[in-house]
């Protein structure tokens, strides 16, 4: 949608957009993230990676969110 | 389980468990598929054929009894769902649109329609099936409109992020859309009315025990407590009916809107 076209509608549709992708974005963000840390983990064996990784991807998702949405 | 089947006192009070109120025994015997959640789904389609016949069969330019109900119905979706996120696009998806918002309403209002009383979008198959063909449909939109590879371009790579970003943030953007977006559209109304049928049999489950089954002075209480509960619950249960009914549909305009207008 370029900036000529611009309705004040589309402020609502971009609002709703993004209430319902940030649940989706966090939650892939901690899976993905999360799922790296505990494969690494598992062929390491170690236990640390999993954690960080859960809090890696949940800060990016955020960031994603942020970027996207948050201007 | 069966252990503790036995071992409970048969004066005392069980909740219901998942087990008794989903796993239903089929309609009938040998016919393993024909279950009452089946059934109730087809009478559904049934209602809501009819009920959309009898509106639009013969329609009046001054629309009368079924006619203008059906219509109110139309507009809520055309403007609360389909116009915000479709745009002049809007009217091709209507008439999907329309069917899915208001056979989902009728699945879950079974839930409270008695002798029914079973919600059928409780049965995750069945939302799973609505929310396929709105995966599918949300794919094959955006590969005609934008390409494969442009489609997977648009949202992965969102513009307006440092290069180096791109790495740790494009299988977020996968994951999420390609996924996890259709995992919780089809979850999310199939467990609300899974937890809604599940409390509504539990609070009269209460009601019938306390009051019927073993009447005391201690108890009563608590009986009547658990029916004015049941009607409490069961008003509740009628406004996340329409709701989730509503968001399905709403989500599925915002996945079909998303596919037919990237964002810049």
């Amino acid at each position: 949608m370029s900036e000529e076209k611009r309705r004040p509608e589309d402020d609502g549709r971009d609002f709703a957009n993004a209430a319902w992708s940030i649940p989706s974005y966090l939650l892939s963000g901690m899976v993905f993230y999360g799922g790296a840390g505990w494969l690494l983990d598992r062929w390491l064996d170690t236990s640390a990676f999993f954690p960080i990784g859960v809090v890696l991807g949940t800060v990016l998702a955020v960031y994603l969110v942020y970027r996207k949405h948050g201007r | 389980m069966i252990a503790l089947t036995l071992l409970a006192d048969p004066d005392q009070f069980k909740a219901p468990t998942p087990d008794e109120l989903f796993q239903l025994p089929p309609i009938i015997a040998g016919v393993d598929w024909f279950t009452k959640p089946v059934l109730l789904a087809i009478l559904s389609s049934i209602i809501v054929l009819g009920f959309l016949w009898a509106a639009f069969s013969n329609p009046k330019i001054v629309p009368r009894g079924v006619q203008n109900v059906a219509e109110f119905g139309y507009m809520f979706v055309r403007d609360q769902v389909a116009r915000p996120f479709l745009g002049k696009d809007a009217d091709r998806f209507m008439g999907l649109l329309l069917s899915m918002f208001f056979v989902i309403w009728v699945w879950n209002m079974m839930g409270v329609v008695p002798v029914a009383q079973f919600p059928v979008a409780s049965h995750i198959a069945f939302p799973i099936v609505l929310a396929v063909s709105v995966y599918v449909l949300k794919l094959y939109l955006g590969f005609k409109t934008q390409g494969v590879g442009g489609y997977f371009k648009n949202m992965m790579f969102p513009p307006g992020l440092p290069k180096f970003i791109y790495v740790l943030l494009a299988p977020i953007e996968f994951l999420s859309n390609m996924i996890i977006a259709p995992f919780t559209h089809a979850v999310r109304l199939f467990a609300n009315m899974f937890a809604g049928h599940m409390l509504i049999a539990f609070f009269s489950m209460v009601g019938f025990w306390f009051l019927f089954e073993q009447l005391s002075p201690l108890g009563a209480p608590i009986g009547v407590l658990g029916v004015l509960m049941t009607i409490i619950m069961t008003g509740f249960e009628l406004f996340i009916m329409f709701l989730q009914a509503f968001l399905f549909a709403m989500l599925a305009a915002m996945y079909i809107g998303n596919s037919l207008h990237p964002e810049h």
